[in-house]
Formats: C-alpha cells, structure tokens, sequence
C-alpha cells in the first residue's frame, strides 16, 4: 500500500474503524515508512487537541436579552401590521421607490398638460363669442371646454357643407400649416375656435366633403375664411320678403346665406362682388339712402383678437401670412341686420 | 452529543402550544449547545451571543410547525447552523476576518491571550495551558473553510454521529466521512504552519 492510500485512512484508524485486515496493513506500513509515522503522530495530536476543546459556558444575561430582542421584534412586527412598515424600511430601499415614485409624478404632469393645452390659457387669451350674430356677448362668457367642443362639432358641419374653392383653400393652406412650428399651430387652432359659429352657418352644399376631412387645419382654415367683416343695417318694411330677396341677391352675387336669425343673417360673399351687393341690398331698404349703415371695420371684439393673434402667427412665421391674407380676402362675411320700418 | 440533554417531549409539547415557562426551560436546556457551536463556527463570543438568540427567536416563532417533536435537537442544530452561515456571510462581506493575521493574539473568553506555538512532538499538557490549547484550535478553525469547520464542530467538538450529520447536511456518510478527513488534515496542516 503506498504512502497517499495510508495516510487517507489515517481517520478510521484513529477512530478504530478498519477492518482488522486493513488496520494491520496500514500499521504495518507506518512501522515501515517513517513520514507516514511522522504524519500519523502529527494527526493524533490535532485530534487530542481537537477533542481536548471543551465547551464554554454561556455569557451572563443570555435569557434577559433573548427576552429583549422578542420584544424588539414583536415591536416590529406590530408596526409593520399597523402600516408603519414603510417608515421602518431601510433608507437604501427606500429611496428608489421615492425616485420612481417622483419621475412617475413629473410624467403624469407633462402627459396631462400636453394633452390638454388649451384648457388652460385658451379662453383668457383669446376671446371667443359664442355667436357673431350676437355681438353684445363677452367672449369670457363660454368657457373653453364647452368652446372647444362645439366649435369641433362646427368644424365637422363645416367640413361636410364647404364650397369647393373654400375646400381647396383649405387643402393648400392645410400642408403649409403643418410645416409651421407647434406653438404657432396652436395659435392658429384658436383662431378656428373664436369663429365656430361661423363655421356652424355654412350652406349645405358641399361637393367634396372628403378633401375637407384631411385635417383640422384645412378646417380651421376655411372657418377663418368664413369670419364677419363688415355689417350692414338695412331698413326694412316686411321681413320675410327681404329675407327672401337677400337669399337671391346672395346667390346672384356668387355667395349665399349661411345663417338667419331672427332679424339677423349672415352672409358669405366673394370680395370682388360684395359693392355690387351692397348697392343691391340699398334698394331693398325702405328708408333713405342716410338710413343705411355700412361698417367696414372689423365686426367684433373677437375679430380684432383674431387679429391679433394673426399678426403672432405673422410674426411667428414668415410663411403663413401670404396664405392667411389670400384666404382672408376671397371672402366677405357680411352681417345684416334688418329692422322693422 | 456532548453538551445537551435531550429536551424533554413534554417540553415541546408546551412551548408549541405557546407556554412561556417551557419556552424558557428549553432554552435553558439548549442554550448551551447552540451558543457552543455558534461560538465554535465564529470565532467571537458576542457575535456567537447574538446569533444564539437569534436562533431561539426563530424557535419561538417557528416551533408550532414542527411536526415531529423528536427531531427537535436536529431541527434546532439545522437553524444554528443556519443561522451561523448567514453571520458568517454577512462579516465576511464587512470583512470582518481581513484583520485577522497569525501573529494577532487570539481572543478567548477571558480576553486577548498570545499565540501558541504548536509543536506536536511535546507534551500538551506540560508545556501549553489546555485554555491556549483551546484557541489555538480555535484559530486553526478560522482557517479552514466554512463546511470543514461545520464537519469539525459537530463530529469532534460536539460529538453528532455520522448518521446525525448525513441527516442535518443531507449528504451520504461516505461522503461526510471523507470530507471530514480532508477537514483534518487540513486543520493538521494549518496548526503546523503555527508553529513555523
């Protein structure tokens, strides 16, 4: 038996269980081969030494302060029962659920102030009557949600009852608009929103209501083509047969009448025929030529806005204004109020 | 085993249907064995302390699952040495062993003693003070690997036989039986490297 084969069953022997064939063999080489005797007694004496390690006695007070720590741990647990489990979480845990918690925090803000912008600034910036047939009413009177809404549905009713040349309008200013910048896109989609019920007046007699659905500038577009510019007060002595009279003068004109309400009624007319009209419409008066009052300044107080917020958009990008202007002049809205000789 | 007495059935019994008395009576019946080989496998008083009790805060909160109460005196050695592993783990990780070089004075129970010189060719117990011989020992224990020193301390130092040790560290005796050779040579070994 080699020296490695001895040595490995150096524990049996020292714990007497060998068979007494494989003790003699392995006694025999130890009185042969000093090393593996050397290495024997050297193990013996690790053993003694290993088993000559007694026990030690337990620290004074080892009761009291295993009663200490239950105690401690049923506070623990007490606390983490009654939800103050997060309090008693360890800051490294902590402090992650925080930053998530956090950055979920900012994102919900972002996603909910982009979703909605106009509701926040919208009505107060620009003023929006709720109708221009009725001038006397304060813009600050509708407020934006339910602006927003119906001049969306306007749009809608626009769409499908636009003319072809406003369609087409509209299609051409629609891709330009894209290009421009977000913030000036918004501002244009306020200027829509201030003249909805403009666009709600529109004569049903669209040819191709599909061009118009390409997207909600070409919509605003075509409201904004459709806004009141001038007003005239006619004289009249039976309202039914000046209303009728106005239709036909408006269809002989190229326009038509987008809106009739009470002694009121709207009326869209190319620029170029509108003195024609406007001559026309004197006749139908039953007063004096003095009686007839033409405003040629901008209608409304909304109207100035719109304005205005156009001239941001001016100045917000050089594109836009040669294409606002063009849509702005093919078009008259005309305001006419009848009254009762 | 060598340090405890078997805890009584009646015990048991009691401190599973939550009797603080039996609880305290088992303690007392087997803190000696748990803090011993706490001690044993770490190496420090307090920190064997500290890792007793937390082995008897486990007993209490687990005991009514046991369900052989016989296997009460395993069922307890399996949680120390449990328990003494994830200490050791967790001291390791603050390097709490770095510091410890041959020539440190060992500690002991009583306090800081000077390195033994091991030379198995004298007589122990004439030249060395069994208590020196003890924390030599205990150093060599140190220096062996975590499963070494388990296979040590329950066979030589706290008595378990084979079967006992196949059943708490679910290995074949043959196997234990090599692997605890190879433990002490090892520890042969490293008490040799002492003495030079």
């Amino acid at each position: 038996m080699d020296c490695e084969k001895v040595r490995d069953r150096f524990s049996p022997l020292w714990e007497k269980e060998l068979s007494p064939f494989d003790e003699k063999i392995i006694k025999e080489h130890l009185s042969s081969c000093p090393e593996c005797q050397k290495e024997f007694k050297q193990f013996e004496k690790t053993m003694q030494w290993l088993h000559s390690v007694g026990d030690v006695e337990v620290p004074d007070g080892f009761l009291p302060g295993l009663y200490k720590k239950m105690e401690e741990r049923k506070e623990i647990i007490s606390a983490e029962k009654s939800g103050k489990r997060w309090l008693s979480l360890p800051l490294p845990l902590k402090l992650p659920v925080q930053a998530a918690a956090m950055v979920a925090v900012i994102f919900l803000v972002l996603y909910l102030t982009k979703m909605m912008p106009m509701r926040g600034y919208h009505p107060k910036e620009i003023g929006q009557p709720s109708s221009p047939l009725s001038l006397e009413k304060k813009p600050e009177e509708v407020s934006a949600p339910t602006g927003v809404k119906r001049e969306r549905g306007n749009l809608k009713i626009a769409a499908r009852t636009a003319r072809p040349k406003d369609v087409e309008q509209a299609e051409t200013a629609a891709p330009r608009k894209e290009e421009a910048p977000s913030s000036s896109r918004e501002v244009t989609k306020y200027q829509a929103f201030d003249l909805k019920e403009a666009g709600r007046g529109k004569a049903p007699s669209s040819e191709e209501p599909e061009k118009i659905e390409k997207g909600p500038y070409a919509q605003e577009k075509l409201a904004l083509a459709s806004k009141p510019t001038q007003e005239i007060v006619l004289k009249i002595s039976d309202r039914e047969k000046a209303i009728s009279e106005i239709y036909k003068l408006a269809r002989q004109f190229g326009g038509e009448i987008i809106a009739t309400e009470g002694d009121k009624c709207l009326a869209s007319l190319p620029s170029g025929s509108f003195p024609q009209f406007e001559k026309e419409l004197a006749r139908l008066s039953s007063s004096t030529e003095a009686d007839r009052t033409i405003m040629r300044k901008p209608a409304t107080g909304s109207a100035r806005s719109r304005q205005e917020v156009k001239k941001e958009v001016v100045e917000g990008k050089a594109k836009e204004p040669a294409t606002l202007a063009t849509h702005e002049e093919s078009r008259i809205i005309v305001r006419i109020l009848l009254v009762q000789d | 085993m060598k340090t405890s007495p078997r805890i009584q059935r009646e015990v048991i019994e009691s401190c599973k249907a939550g009797d603080p008395r039996a609880f305290a009576e088992m303690v007392l019946q087997s803190q000696k064995k748990v803090f011993n080989i706490a001690y044993r496998m770490l190496g420090n008083s307090e920190e064997a302390k500290d890792v007793a009790q937390e082995v008897f805060v486990s007993v209490f909160n687990s005991i009514k699952d046991l369900r052989e109460e016989i296997k009460f005196d395993s069922w307890l050695t399996q949680i120390t040495l449990n328990h003494c592993r994830n200490r050791w783990k967790y001291l390791k990780r603050r390097h709490y062993f770095n510091s410890d070089s041959l020539d440190d004075p060992a500690e002991t129970e009583d306090g800081d003693v000077p390195r033994a010189i091991y030379d198995p060719s004298d007589n122990p117990e004439t030249l060395y003070e069994k208590k020196m011989i003890q924390e030599l020992v205990q150093r060599g224990l140190q220096k062996l690997k975590e499963d070494q020193r388990e296979l040590l301390v329950l066979r030589d130092l706290q008595g378990f036989s084979y079967e006992e040790m196949g059943e708490l560290l679910g290995l074949p005796e043959g196997t234990i039986k090599s692997k605890l050779h190879r433990a002490r040579m090892d520890l042969k070994q490293v008490l040799e490297k002492f003495a030079h």
